[in-house]
């Protein structure tokens, strides 16, 4: 079996008397593709913050399979943060410089290309489109060759061609052996790209499994009504 | 990796036109303006002075508070808590990067203003003029990061910077003597750095080395109380409340 790269367990979180994230598990293994899917306000991107540490959980813990994790770990949060005034290429070798490598003009270049984005490479961050912005923060993730890559949304407010690059990548990502958790609303995506779906609602797992077992087990036709189904359950 | 980040904040802080225009031109036609109506040698020294600590200050403070509030509010420092490398050493490479900058910059205001004014400094004069703005950039630095921490919004950089550079810069003798003002104006400007940077250049210029070391010593002492202060508060996050408490409301996403 794979070795275990992630593993959260228990984990809490409350804003005052308010509870968002209830007791979430999850883990995810070496060349393993996880989709963690809900409706908004799930409590997903809550839930990838504190795995990230971008928030402190109230219970609960997050374990890497090694402590300097972070030089191994690429993330595409749901905002594209670059830095104002630099180009995509630039904030590309900055990023990398972040991660400890330094980044030649055509590693960059390929990176930007691999995003589809090679013909932007001059131009400055803020000024790309938000399609482009979203392959950037994607490159950005992906710039130091992680071992475990996290994407928030990552086809979003794209538009289909763009999509479906973005899934190419996806792919070829799992299949150069790196892991990716990545969250979607789009269940036909989540159908093609996960080999595990965990499912959450009001901060709870619903259900876990493959996207080929989930629907059997319930007994629905596929993903999609699964995700009706539950998430209509959950609301009564 | 720090040459790279330093390079990239050099280019960035190339790219911020309204701080460099404020930095560059206000100085410079400040001192055109007041060297025209005043044109008694002294003054013009004391002008020159003047002029150059005005410029540092804008461009330190105001500069890197506005400079650091648009690349945390873009999320960027979200992303860099990510990643493997220090927050201090993100601060350090900003802020040489800012210093470099402020440094031409007071060398071309320096270059146009001595000639222009007829003022001769000495080499040790210029070295010591050298540090003393070199220690000016990191404490203004220190505190434009601090304004940039108590600051919810665009306007709020504003006004603290407002709030504090007035009574600094009036409190200061940077543009005229203190010894016809009040006696609390020149007390409120003992109790910020700019008067002692003032002074330490103003010394720097007469190449006359015991006010300026004593100058240099209690700002480099103001500098790393406001440096602790500043890194106690810093705030990567936007969504962070100001001051050393964290948020207590929110919804999941």
């Amino acid at each position: 079996m794979n070795q275990v790269l992630l593993k959260a367990s228990g984990l809490v979180k409350r804003y005052g008397s308010k509870s968002v994230v209830n007791g979430i598990d999850l883990e995810v293994r070496e060349k393993e593709v996880v989709a963690v899917i809900g409706p908004n306000g799930a409590g997903k991107s809550t839930t990838l913050d504190m795995i990230l540490g971008l928030k402190r959980q109230d219970a609960g813990s997050v374990t890497y399979w090694r402590d300097d994790y972070k030089a191994s770990v690429g993330v595409q949060l749901q905002s594209t943060p670059f830095f104002p005034g630099l180009s995509a290429l630039d904030n590309l070798k900055l990023f990398a410089a972040f991660h400890k490598r330094r980044l030649s003009v055509e590693e960059g270049l390929r990176v930007l290309e691999l995003c589809g984005l090679r013909d932007a490479a001059r131009t400055e961050a803020s000024r790309l489109s938000g399609g482009q912005q979203k392959r950037l923060a994607i490159a950005v993730a992906l710039v130091h060759e992680p071992k475990l890559v996290f994407l928030d949304e990552p086809t979003a407010a794209l538009d289909p061609r763009a999509r479906r690059e973005i899934r190419g990548l996806i792919r070829r990502l799992a299949e150069s052996g790196a892991s990716v958790v990545f969250t979607s609303h789009d269940m036909e995506e989540v159908g093609k790209l996960a080999d595990r779906v965990v499912m959450i609602r009001s901060g709870k797992v619903l259900a876990h499994g493959t996207p080929e077992e989930l629907p059997a087990q319930y007994g629905v036709a596929n993903l999609e009504e699964l995700y009706l189904k539950l998430t209509e359950e959950a609301a009564i | 990796m720090i040459r790279t980040v330093f390079r990239m904040m050099l280019v960035a802080s190339l790219k911020d036109k309204i701080t460099l225009f404020y930095a560059l031109l206000f100085p410079l036609l400040l001192m055109a303006g007041l060297g025209y109506c005043f044109d008694s040698p002294e003054y013009r020294q004391r002008l020159l002075i003047g002029v150059i600590a005005l410029g540092t200050l804008f461009w330190a403070v105001q500069g890197v508070a506005f400079q650091v509030y648009g690349q945390r509010n873009k999320g960027v420092y979200k992303l860099l808590k990510l990643t493997p490398f220090p927050t201090v050493s993100f601060v350090l490479a900003l802020t040489l990067a800012r210093t470099v900058i402020g440094l031409i910059i007071n060398a071309v205001i320096l270059l146009i203003g001595a000639p222009t004014f007829g003022i001769a400094i000495s080499f040790s004069g210029v070295i010591q003029l050298l540090l003393m703005l070199v220690g000016g950039m990191l404490c203004f630095t220190c505190l434009g990061f601090l304004v940039v921490n108590f600051s919810r919004h665009e306007g709020q950089i504003n006004m603290l910077s407002n709030l504090l550079q007035i009574p600094m810069v009036f409190g200061s003798g940077a543009f005229y003597s203190l010894s016809a003002a009040p006696e609390w104006l020149a007390r409120l400007g003992k109790c910020f750095p700019f008067a002692y940077f003032v002074e330490g250049l103003q010394a720097a210029a007469k190449a006359d080395i015991r006010p300026w070391g004593v100058s240099m010593v209690i700002m480099l002492g103001f500098a790393i109380v406001i440096l602790v202060l500043a890194a106690l508060t810093f705030r990567w996050n936007p969504d962070r409340e100001p001051g050393l408490r964290m948020r207590k409301s929110g919804a999941a996403g």
